[in-house]
């Protein structure tokens, strides 16, 4: 009963944004409305047109959009997928270090949180050049851009959550003459694990947009961001396939959020703090 | 006294590794002889930074104009429509989900539209996607806290014959305010990061993203570099003085994390 009621308010809540954007199109049509920008087939195409879209030919005798969309989405999610493993391995890693060390921590973290006022958009065509000088594959360093945008979270949650371990067991380990790496795997880390996880839910979707972004300047054409450059540039003829393509894009960044949302039920069930 | 040490043991570390790492950058990259186009020196970086400071800072002016605009837009609708769907739960209920979704969405990638809709050359088409950017995660934040009051505080309030307003005002608002500032200070950074895609995406020759294109593209990589720093540094002040707006507005907060 309750699930369908969720259900129900599901596809009442789209509905209704459905009927907002035909409605504001419809009346934007016939008052003529220019500002805030003109309201047209152009700036908003029909919902149901934007994704029939995705089921017409890409081209003359092409294979469906929904196709070339899904290869194209596939390459990304492999560049958003080794980034997100990437920067999480290096997010915890700093987490760890700067949890035992108060110097590391005063002289590195305002860096870390510095780093992310850089555009990645700028550095991401150095980043290219420099792993292309070492001859890794393109996809390798958008993957290692999608890992700049996910270390962050990680690293400034798991450090929380590392620190948040009970003072009282932390001294109960020590009167166990524990060591350091010990209480680390026993008790820390255990501790950190619900932190880690609100974390990775923001980096998966940061490194999917690190994946998206990072094609853009490295001339990259496999992949969405490639094919949003692409549509963008024929925006003015065909705007339905580049609503379509950020559809597609849209639904990889909630399939990657997802996927880390399902991982937390199976993971964090079993820490501690939630069985007791 | 012994707060002028604090603050100089608090950042002391910091200004030792930026030292140490610029020194190891110049050192390295004449010691392994790397190619200016892969990474200049940072002493030519700072060389490019002063001879095209006008330039560069007047590019910066014009981008951070748009965050700003970007930023302030999007946070006050946000914070409105999280005050409106706090106060009635089922709208909360039904609202939620999509507004937790469409911050796992790639919205960066909606830039190229918004430049279709209004001019590419105006600072409106980066304004809207940094104002669309910075929406959803102050929406969430504003609901959140608003809804993370303590029952008793309430009931406490209630005791004391308060009314709606006044509940609101001094024991909804007190706690959503850590929340909501946590928000604008991602805001803050992905406002920034907005205006640059953006302009990525086609914007004025003025424009600092547009110039940080060009620059690279004309293998001019030092005044490339510069243009980045500056982004950065405004990225950096922004965030700070959201930063500081957040110590003057929650003063009465025991600051967290000190001292453990």
């Amino acid at each position: 009963m309750r699930g369908a009621g969720r259900a129900l308010l599901f596809v009442l809540v789209l509905a209704v944004l459905w009927g907002l954007w035909e409605g504001y199109r419809w009346v934007g049509i016939k008052a003529g409305i220019t500002r805030p920008f003109p309201v047209n087939d152009t700036t908003m195409p029909h919902i149901h047109e934007i994704f029939a879209q995705l089921f017409k030919p890409s081209r003359a005798n092409g294979p469906m959009l929904i196709h070339v969309l899904l290869k194209s989405a596939l390459f990304t999610a492999k560049e958003a997928a080794t980034g997100f493993v990437l920067g999480g391995i290096i997010g915890f890693g700093l987490a760890v270090g700067l949890a035992h060390s108060r110097l590391l921590e005063r002289g590195l973290l305002p860096y870390m949180v510095a780093s992310q006022t850089i555009p990645i958009l700028a550095i991401a065509p150095m980043v290219v050049v420099w792993l292309g000088s070492l001859n890794s594959p393109a996809w390798f360093s958008v993957a290692v851009i999608a890992a700049y945008l996910t270390f962050f979270p990680v690293a400034i949650n798991s450090l929380r959550g590392l620190k948040s371990a009970d003072p009282k067991a932390l001294e109960l380990m020590r009167s166990y003459a524990a060591g350091r790496w010990r209480i680390l795997w026993k008790l820390r880390v255990p501790a950190s694990l619900p932190y880690l996880f609100s974390a990775l839910r923001v980096a998966a979707a940061g490194s999917v947009v690190g994946a998206i972004v990072g094609e853009l300047p490295s001339s990259i054409q496999d992949g969405l961001g490639g094919a949003i450059l692409n549509f963008a540039q024929y925006y003015s003829f065909q705007p339905k396939n580049l609503w379509a393509t950020n559809i597609v894009a849209a639904a990889l960044g909630i399939v990657f959020f997802v996927a880390v949302v399902v991982a937390e039920r199976f993971v964090v069930r079993r820490a501690p703090e939630n069985v007791a | 006294m012994s707060f002028v040490a604090n603050r100089l043991r608090d950042w002391v570390p910091a200004a030792a590794f930026l030292v140490l790492g610029l020194v190891a950058w110049q050192v390295l990259v004449s010691v392994l002889s790397i190619q200016r186009f892969l990474l200049p020196k940072p002493t030519q970086i700072a060389s490019a930074f002063w001879n095209e400071r006008h330039s560069l800072w007047s590019a910066g002016w014009f981008t951070f104009q748009e965050a700003v605009g970007g930023f302030v837009i999007g946070s006050a609708v946000a914070i409105l429509v999280g005050l409106v769907l706090a106060r009635w739960k089922p709208l909360r209920s039904a609202v939620m989900p999509y507004a937790i979704a469409a911050n796992a969405v790639p919205i960066i990638a909606f830039a190229p539209i918004t430049n279709a809709w209004f001019s590419p050359l105006s600072k409106s088409s980066k304004i809207a996607i940094a104002a669309v950017l910075c929406f959803f995660p102050v929406l969430v934040n504003t609901i959140r806290g608003l809804t993370s009051v303590r029952p008793e505080s309430i009931e406490l309030m209630r005791s004391y014959a308060a009314g709606e307003i006044e509940i609101f005002r001094r024991v909804r608002v007190p706690a959503a305010l850590p929340y909501i500032f946590t928000a604008l200070k991602v805001a803050s950074v992905l406002a920034m990061i907005g205006a640059i895609v953006g302009e990525y995406f086609g914007g004025s020759i003025e424009a600092l993203g547009v110039q940080i294109k060009n620059s690279a593209s004309l293998f001019q990589f030092e005044t490339a570099w510069a243009a980045i720093l500056v982004a950065c540094l405004l990225g950096i002040a922004f965030y700070l003085a959201v930063a500081l707006a957040e110590r003057i507005v929650t003063r009465w907060q025991p600051t967290p994390g000190r001292g453990e």
